[in-house]
């Protein structure tokens, strides 16, 4: 053994094997709605390795608190499939009334669940997943996101085009206010509410204290979802009907670049390299998108792809 | 695997179904109509195949030849409307509609709504076992209907429109009364809620068994053999239902895919060799009426019953 390989290479060797996941390739899950399953993607070699059956239309998709748990919420199967975040391997399977958006409050305290079908917003307790309290909504609650302090919950309700807010302390609803036509995603931001209305070609941004409009931000036809990039620094918005991916600077709100991503852009997960990955929910596949030189890989999934997770520290499946 | 025809679909909705919802202000509409895009182009696809394989059939063997078969060309319009048409876009809203409502209720009263895979976990990561087993359900489910259907006189007025067409081709599948078609779509809709049902997640294996359906309609001599009679229903053994004799209230084999159930439930009737067919009973409308003369005889015919 030469004192170079002794000096340089075995620390490297040693430290590498003996650091977990070291040799990480990353996995994505896909949710693919309309198949009924939840496709895993190797995130290295960028196509799916298998399929985990769901029991009939997965949408959405969120980590539990304590990281042991993915929750996929299947709408149609009235149940929350809970999976392995590095193996994708069923830990269970809850029955749980028409879960379609769902997401834990930052605190860790509560999961809350749209019944997008039912015309329900429903709390349970993150921990014991004893429901806390039922909100019957008018009408179809879409999307959710909290306050940071978590004591407020807010949904986008898609049919009569407005967003409510839920007081999570007091178990009460706080206000319901018009927010633009169709609205679908919602994120709070530097104190703001934006939502985007997807029958309408922008994002509102609304008062968290009142729901009252404060300003719109036009980034196309078919506003969808909205997605904060990891150094927060990039709002993201994918527009429906316009087939396109809109980097905005999350403090002034002002558009950076538009990307063409055709075939329904929806969820967005964020990878280390830097790309985006996009389910395109019309052309059965995920776009990974380079935002620096706006060009993207596809990878193959199933029929409409809905949610995405990214777990790059898991090893290549 | 891509599958072809929801890429077709993919497309369909992204091109010409969003910008119209876009448009006209119904995006809210945008998730239902990517289910019907894919519903629509099935149908479109079933269509297609279907006049593929059993227009040649017809030809090389028929059971019957006609001078005049202006009364087929209603039962296109029916296959139409019923399989790419507006009536799956309307059952599509309504079967969504009703379930979530009725699924939701049921929740609500703290009973979720059961599937065979929670009455049978090892179904569990085993989808085509699963569509069978399904299939074998709702088929069952089908016959009973069907049969019910020749029981009560109101019922069979509304269903004599089917068995009406002396001119009985592949087209004749999807020739029914609204009100009947309403009718099997609560009886499906009952099913669905109480074993819950996947049928988006097949659309290949839903396309195969409504091509059985069509099939054996076909004004063709064909039969599947002695053993392949009592596994599939065939041209030969569905045309025995559809004969003179057997229109109305006392009938036979009733099955749509499987014969299996006509012989356990004895129904079963094997004997019978291309049969005519027809309802003498019925008012020439319901024969060789436009669809409203039919829909209307049909109805009229169920108010006197």
């Amino acid at each position: 053994m030469t004192p170079w390989f002794r000096l340089r290479v075995l620390p490297f060797l040693l430290a590498t094997a003996l650091t977990p996941h070291a040799w990480a390739d990353g996995v994505a899950f896909v949710l693919n709605s309309k198949s009924a399953s939840v496709s895993i993607v190797d995130m290295t070699a960028r196509r799916e390795v298998r399929r985990i059956p769901a029991l009939r239309e997965p949408h959405h998709i969120v980590l539990s608190p304590d990281g042991k748990s993915l929750l996929i919420g299947d709408t149609a199967g009235n149940q929350i499939m809970f999976a392995d975040p590095v193996t994708g391997a069923v830990q269970r399977r809850a029955p749980v009334s028409d879960p379609y958006h769902l997401a834990f409050s930052p605190n860790g305290k509560y999961l809350v669940v749209n019944g997008l079908a039912r015309n329900q917003v429903d709390v349970y307790d993150a921990a014991t997943l004893a429901m806390i309290k039922r909100f019957h909504v008018d009408s179809t609650p879409s999307h959710l996101d909290f306050s940071p302090d978590s004591k407020t919950a807010f949904v986008t309700l898609q049919d009569t085009d407005k967003l409510a807010a839920f007081d999570l302390t007091a178990m009460t609803p706080k206000w319901v206010e018009p927010i633009g036509p169709t609205p679908a995603g919602v994120i709070w931001l530097n104190g703001k509410i934006l939502v985007a209305n997807m029958g309408s070609d922008h994002v509102a941004v609304a008062d968290p204290a009142t729901g009252k409009i404060l300003d719109r931000i036009v980034t196309g036809k078919g506003a969808h979802t909205l997605f904060l990039a990891p150094d927060k620094k990039i709002l993201w918005v994918n527009n429906r009907a316009a087939g396109t991916t809109v980097s905005l600077d999350a403090q002034t709100l002002k558009i950076i670049r538009v990307y063409n991503i055709p075939g329904g852009p929806d969820d967005i997960d964020f990878a280390p390299d830097g790309t985006l990955w996009i389910t395109r929910r019309f052309a059965e596949k995920v776009a990974v998108l380079d935002p620096g030189t706006g060009a993207f890989e596809t990878v193959q999934v199933g029929r409409s792809p809905h949610g995405i997770w990214l777990n790059p520290k898991a090893p290549a499946p | 695997m891509e599958d072809p025809f929801d890429l077709l679909a993919g497309w369909v909705h992204e091109t010409f179904l969003i910008p119209l919802l876009y448009a006209t202000g119904l995006m809210k509409w945008e998730d239902l109509a990517q289910g019907w895009a894919l519903f629509a182009i099935y149908g479109a696809l079933q269509v297609a195949l279907t006049l593929a394989l059993c227009m040649p059939l017809e030809r090389w063997r028929p059971v019957e030849h006609w001078p005049d078969t202006k009364a087929v060309a209603v039962d296109i319009f029916y296959t139409v409307l019923s399989r790419v048409g507006v009536l799956p876009l309307v059952t599509f809203v309504l079967f969504y509609k009703v379930q979530t409502s009725l699924n939701g209720w049921i929740v609500d009263h703290g009973w979720i709504p059961p599937t065979l895979e929670h009455i049978f976990p090892i179904l569990f990561g085993h989808p085509i076992p699963s569509f069978i087993l399904y299939a074998i359900v709702l088929d069952c489910a089908d016959y009973w209907r069907h049969r019910l259907s020749h029981q009560f006189r109101w019922w069979w007025a509304l269903h004599s429109l089917h068995h009406a067409q002396r001119q009985m081709t592949f087209w004749s599948d999807d020739r029914n009364h609204i009100v009947d078609d309403l009718i099997a779509f609560v009886w499906f809709g009952a099913i669905a809620l109480a074993i819950g049902v996947p049928p988006l997640q097949f659309p290949l294996l839903v396309l195969v068994l409504r091509f059985i359906e069509s099939l054996s309609h076909a004004n063709t001599r064909v039969w599947f053999g002695a053993i392949g009679e009592r596994l599939i229903v065939s041209p030969r053994f569905h045309r025995a239902h559809h004969g003179v004799l057997a229109a109305g209230q006392r009938s036979c084999n009733y099955g749509s895919v499987l014969p299996i159930w006509d012989i356990v439930f004895r129904t079963a009737d094997f004997s019978r060799d291309y049969v005519q067919t027809g309802d003498p009973s019925g008012e020439e409308a319901l024969a060789t009426g436009t669809w409203l003369e039919q829909q209307r005889a049909g109805l009229r015919r169920m108010l006197r019953a």
